[in-house]
């Protein structure tokens, strides 16, 4: 597709003669949709019956691409394995993970080729979900040429505030793939309060809960005289509506006696669960029939199959304030997105956490795409700038490895982006002249309980004592929340520079995992930090030690010597154990014995090294 | 685009002041990041855009710095030209140690149930005293510019603020697994 290209280095001016046609997407689990602007106004558009939702379902045959949308969800009961459906739920996830899915199971996987994601396999051969996700922004682009009769020259297209930086990337891949210019992917919370903030020009603080298909986020955000701030976000990327039918699913399976289900099977019954659970929203009691089984599911049975995973949303509120630092009362409005918040049972639990009843008023299947559409009429030039801006956070922490396997978080999540990050480090051994660094995202402490995102070396550092290298690592993020991360040593200037682009086996189901597990392991990971910093603290004293009598080991008396090296044996002897206490305790000792001989080792450094060096190379080291 | 002030209270028109005006803050950040955002220059060149990048991100640092107690404390004291990096065991005062002694030790014998919840209330509100007293103490020193004093209530600070964090953290935990 071709671009129309404005180049403007001055500056662009608003009010430009140029109008290009911007949409917004939300390409949802379930339904996506496209927003844009008819006569200055955003609005859904609908297909031809009248329907704005859009299914995210494709079928597949044997020449590729049969259906997409409704007509594609209608035969996914009769051709289970080529209907691709929720394949926003497999985004980013590995081979192994989409075997093993819960969500998945009528599908067979590809495990892919190299560096390539793993696919569905269908009539047509293998899809990815890169690829099925294209095949719907396809559809979604036609409509809106359709009906404007103007090509889509850009969009926002919105993403789950707790994706990934490898579900981002693959989302970008989508559009790529469908031929549209991605102006920004936008967080669905953060987008839906745009929609609903100018409509009813709100100020004050909001919570936006949106329990998509797929996806749950919450988000709080500040609204003030246009700028929609968010405080902070959190949620779940594999936790929807999806989850309460397959729940439904296993307790129809139980109820029915019914032997294990073949895999073709189960879109028939997932269907049969989601009208059981959608009935239930207006009715006390819903008829089911499967097979040649009659019963019923009434909304106490409900309650008691969906208490986990309402659980689990609540879980979520409870962490976004606490890490906003505000008070259920200081909430003005909460609004409620995405299909799933139909449930009564949702809405109730809502109410009583924050203690005011949600906002039911509004649509809660086109607010995202609206918000979306609204932006994207700005950030290409059709509106001007002035009206509103979004200032929005990080999700997930990220840091980087440090020795003993720890995790230093550089920016911590819910940090207000862009942002940039600046933390110096040093070298962990006398001599080191390169540093390996690991980018990880997450919260625990230790690194492997942590996603990585890449790695890279920094060389060329000079040789020098250990510790006295001076390595500044950089980690930025940009509007979009991609992350770039660069490292310098200072003395020589030697530079390396990655930007995270997660090429490796990704799954996102694992990040609400690591947030799941840094609250029930806090303590784990606090004894673990303590003993990981006791053994580094003592291994960096020993290497040092050992380095130096090697060196300057002919000043040392007898005593001396023999003292320092009882002191290394008995700390090396607890190394082995699991005391951090103990090992901390002949450190010091070690540290003790050993003080006068680093003190008088020290006059002999300065010395040679003020014989062998020029100023200015001293003055730089020591800056 | 921006000026550049010369510290961050002076970005946001506000006097160099542990005592901040939270709401004038808020509100003066939000004006200025609606002229620098990235987002205002979507339609402009790169160089531009690069720009407002790097100074969207000042302006985020620069507002995350004087939004927290601890970091403005920090902020302040690296303004009178100290470094807050280097913390040795001397800095903290052995009244402190005994405070954390107990109650990181509280925090480790919780009851079970319910009322571990009132416990860790409790704890929060004590650091919450404590933190607040030896802020008082701080804004006293750094007015009577006894700034090794200040220094050393400025790592007590990171101390308490260390331990609220893990008062949040075992919260956080215990909620994962009980009923509300």
């Amino acid at each position: 597709m071709s671009l129309l290209q404005i180049s403007e280095p001055g500056g662009g001016d608003p009010r430009r003669a140029v109008h290009r046609r911007a949409a917004g997407i939300d390409l949802g689990t379930t339904n996506s949709l496209i927003a844009t602007a008819i006569k200055g106004e955003v609005r859904t558009l609908a297909d031809a019956g009248g329907a704005h939702l859009l299914p995210s379902a494709v079928q597949y045959g044997a020449g590729g691409v049969l259906a997409v949308g409704a007509a594609a969800k209608a035969r996914s009961a009769a051709d289970p394995g080529n209907v691709i459906v929720s394949a926003k739920r497999a985004l980013g996830k590995s081979f192994a993970e989409l075997q093993s899915g819960g969500g998945f199971r009528q599908y067979r996987f590809d495990a892919g080729k190299g560096d390539a994601a793993p696919a569905f396999v269908t009539a047509a051969g293998p899809r990815d979900p890169v690829e099925v996700s294209a095949a719907i922004l396809r559809a979604l682009a036609e409509r809106s040429r359709e009906q404007t009769g103007e090509e889509l020259a850009g969009a926002v297209i919105t993403v789950p505030a707790h994706f990934n930086d490898a579900q981002r990337q693959q989302t970008r891949q989508a559009a790529k793939l469908a031929g549209i210019e991605v102006l920004r992917l936008l967080n669905e919370p953060t987008a839906a309060a745009v929609a609903y903030g100018l409509d009813r020009r709100e100020q004050g603080n909001i919570i936006v809960f949106d329990l998509g298909g797929g996806t749950f986020d919450v988000s709080l955000l500040s609204l003030r005289k246009g700028v929609f701030e968010v405080l902070a976000t959190g949620g779940d990327t594999a936790l929807g509506g999806d989850d309460f039918d397959q729940a439904v699913a296993d307790w129809l399976i139980a109820r029915s006696g019914a032997e294990a289900v073949a895999a073709a099977d189960w879109p028939a019954l997932l269907q049969v669960a989601n009208q059981a659970r959608e009935r239930l929203g207006d009715a006390d009691q819903a008829e089911v029939v499967w097979r040649d089984w009659r019963g019923a599911l009434d909304a106490a049975q409900f309650a008691e199959i969906a208490a986990p995973l309402v659980r689990r949303t609540i879980l979520s509120c409870r962490r976004v304030m606490r890490d906003a630092g505000v008070d259920t009362g200081a909430i003005d409005n909460v609004l409620l997105v995405g299909g799933a918040t139909r449930m009564p049972l949702i809405r109730r639990a809502v109410a009583k956490f924050f203690g005011r009843e949600p906002l039911a008023d509004i649509d809660p299947d086109r607010v995202v795409a609206m918000g979306a559409g609204i932006q994207a009429e700005v950030l290409i030039g059709n509106q001007p700038t002035g009206d509103f801006l979004l200032l929005d956070v990080n999700p997930l922490s990220l840091g980087i490895e440090t020795m003993g396997e720890l995790v230093e978080k550089i920016i911590r999540r819910n940090t207000a982006i862009p942002v940039a990050k600046s933390q110096e480090f040093t070298t962990f051994k006398d001599g080191q002249t390169a540093m390996v660094l690991h980018v990880v995202q997450g919260e625990r402490e230790l690194v492997g309980e942590c996603r990585s995102l890449a790695r890279f070396t920094l060389g060329g550092i000079p040789p020098m004592v250990a510790g006295a290298a001076k390595v500044k690592v950089t980690f930025q993020v940009d509007a979009d929340g991609l992350l770039s991360v660069s490292a310098e040593e200072a003395s020589t200037g030697s530079k390396a520079e990655v930007q995270v682009k997660p090429s490796f086996g990704l799954d996102s189901g694992q990040i609400e995992q690591m947030l799941r597990d840094s609250r029930d392991h806090a303590r784990d990971d606090m004894l673990a930090r303590a003993l990981g910093e006791a053994r580094l603290d003592a291994t960096r004293l020993m290497d040092a030690i050992g380095g130096a009598i090697k060196e300057n080991g002919e000043i040392l008396s007898a005593a001396e010597k023999s003292g320092i090296e009882q002191a290394l044996a008995e700390l090396r002897d607890a190394m082995a154990e699991h005391d951090s206490a103990r090992i901390e305790e002949l450190t010091q000792r070690l540290n003790h014995v050993s003080e006068a001989f680093a003190a008088r080792r020290m006059n002999l450094t300065v010395g040679a090294a003020l014989r062998g060096e020029s100023i200015d190379t001293l003055s730089r080291e020591t800056e | 685009m921006l000026a550049i002030a010369d510290n961050y209270f002076a970005q946001f028109a506000l006097p160099v002041d542990f005592e901040i005006n939270s709401d004038k803050l808020g509100s003066r950040y939000r004006e200025l990041q609606a002229e620098v955002h990235p987002d205002r220059f979507a339609a402009s060149g790169e160089e531009q855009r690069l720009q407002a990048i790097k100074l969207s991100s000042y302006l985020n640092e620069a507002y995350e710095t004087l939004k927290s107690p601890l970091r403005r404390a920090g902020y302040l004291l690296r303004l009178r030209g100290i470094d807050v990096e280097q913390v040795a065991q001397s800095d903290l005062a052995p009244g402190l140690l005994v405070e954390q002694m107990e109650l990181r030790e509280s925090l480790a014998e919780l009851p079970g149930g319910e009322s571990a919840f009132d416990r860790l209330d409790e704890l929060n509100r004590k650091a919450a005293s404590w933190l607040a007293e030896r802020q008082r103490q701080f804004v006293r020193a750094l007015a009577g510019n006894r700034l090794d004093q200040a220094r050393k209530l400025f790592h007590e600070l990171q101390f308490l603020h260390k331990l609220q964090t893990e008062i949040d953290k075992k919260e956080e935990s215990l909620e994962s697994v009980a009923d509300f």
